[in-house]
């Protein structure tokens, strides 16, 4: 169970199906047996497309398409699922999001596939969040990242959770320290989570 | 004018080609020796049991038995690239025997019956070497498609992940991929056209000429076939690409490979 701006930070080493798991809660991959619900329903009940979009998994490498930074952030308002009425963020909203995440150097014109890995997983992160999801699946989303870098992603992390009531699972294989009120802990190891609070 | 006759004898001659090949495979240990020898065998054997055929198919007159014949050859075509075509996920083969079925039947149609005006349009000895004509240029217009889009698929995975995360449905997932398959498929007979003529003369029109025909009426029918090629590997590698698209993702547009 977790509730609307809750996090569940899941722990283990690397191979032990973290990664697996997320994927079972956005629909990518269907579990072979049992059943994961979603508001009291489960997920197979509702539309695909919507429900990725509700629940997003960010994907641990973070993935740029071969156009500018701009186009990249804009990605999802670029589809049909993408509702007619919501317009995307125009160009000073996103400048200030690259300016939060350290990335003031970034053109909204460079090509994002030439950017760093570290710029490449601050990107993403940006994306997920204009996309504002009500669950986000975020898979190692600090991995490449320096110090300084990762407090702004926690920091963002903890925003979404407790301002936005964004549930969040997250996945990592060392330790996260959060300050959100609500943290539920697990650990996964072999396919297998357990609850390690 | 009539041809010179090859006797069986002078047939033979030609061998001494294979056995270059064979030695240099020997002697540079490439292995091949094997396939060059089974390959010259299926070559004569396939091409003179084709050869009596065409004796008895050219006196047929049934158009149910010429289509017959040319589905059967699709299907050979089609197992042919299923051995080409590495790929365990999904299953192809009937697919692209539609594919080739559709757009091999369209094109050879419009070819006997409007552009060469064949009477009836199913005559043999006009369908069957047209037919077979692009089967054999276009089966590999197919292969490579098919061959394009299953790697593609595989390497820009998390890029098609992506995009299902994002909401996309597998048709905005994979656009690109289907663009680049359809585009390699169709470049070698555009190519074609440039260099026909220059570069190469084809087997029709040479043969044609040999068997002294004139010139240009061999030529005419040249370009007929070049024409043919492009739009019959064009519409083939469109369907193939598309529906062999849609099989690579399941109803929840999940990715199957």
């Amino acid at each position: 169970m977790l509730d609307a701006g809750e996090l569940a930070v899941i722990s283990g080493p690397s191979g032990s199906g973290k990664s697996t798991l997320l994927r079972l809660f956005n629909r990518l991959l269907d579990p072979g047996k049992g059943e994961i619900l979603y508001n009291g329903r489960p997920l197979a009940g509702y539309g695909v497309v919507e429900l990725r979009r509700d629940i997003y998994y960010l994907q641990q490498a973070p993935v740029m398409i071969q156009k500018t930074v701009r186009d990249n952030l804009l990605l999802p308002f670029r589809f049909r699922a993408a509702k007619k009425d919501t317009l995307p963020p125009d160009d000073e909203k996103l400048l200030k999001l690259l300016e939060r995440f350290k990335l003031s150097g970034v053109t909204l014109e460079d090509d994002a596939t030439r950017m760093s890995i570290g710029q490449k997983q601050r990107l993403a992160f940006i994306r997920a969040m204009l996309l504002a999801p009500q669950v986000m699946l975020l898979d190692e989303p600090m991995s490449s990242l320096d110090p300084v870098s990762r407090a702004v992603v926690r920091e963002n992390v903890e925003r979404m959770a407790t301002g936005e009531g964004t549930a969040i699972i997250l996945v990592m294989h060392y330790n996260f320290a959060s300050s959100v009120a609500r943290t539920r802990r697990y650990h996964m190891e072999n396919g297998v989570i357990s609850d390690s609070q | 004018m009539d041809p010179i006759e090859i006797s069986y004898g002078q047939l033979l001659i030609g061998l001494v080609f294979i056995a270059t090949a064979g030695g240099a495979s020997l002697f540079l240990k490439l292995g091949l020796e094997r396939d060059i020898i089974w390959g010259t065998v299926r070559t004569f054997a396939q091409l003179f049991l084709m050869g009596y055929i065409l004796v008895y198919i050219f006196r047929m007159d049934s158009a149910a038995i010429i289509l017959l014949i040319f589905t059967g050859m699709i299907l050979f075509a089609a197992l042919t690239i299923r051995g080409r075509v590495q790929e365990k996920g999904v299953p192809y083969l009937i697919p692209t025997f539609i594919s080739m079925f559709m757009s091999y039947m369209l094109v050879t149609i419009v070819v006997t019956y409007f552009v060469i005006n064949v009477e009836p349009w199913y005559e043999p000895r006009y369908f069957i070497p047209l037919g077979g004509m692009i089967i054999g240029n276009s089966m590999s217009a197919i292969a490579i498609s098919l061959e394009r889009i299953f790697s593609d698929i595989r390497k820009r995975r998390d890029e098609i992940e992506l995009y299902l995360c994002l909401g996309a449905r597998h048709g905005e997932a994979t656009g690109d991929i289907v663009r680049e398959s359809v585009k390699a498929g169709m470049i070698p007979s555009i190519n074609a056209m440039m260099a026909v003529g220059i570069v190469f003369l084809p087997g029709m029109m040479t043969g044609q000429i040999i068997a002294g025909a004139d010139p240009v009426t061999s030529i005419k029918y040249q370009i007929v076939v070049m024409l043919m090629l492009v739009g019959s590997t064009a519409i083939g590698s469109i369907i193939i690409a598309f529906i062999v698209r849609n099989l690579c993702f399941t109803k929840a547009e999940q990715l199957k490979i």
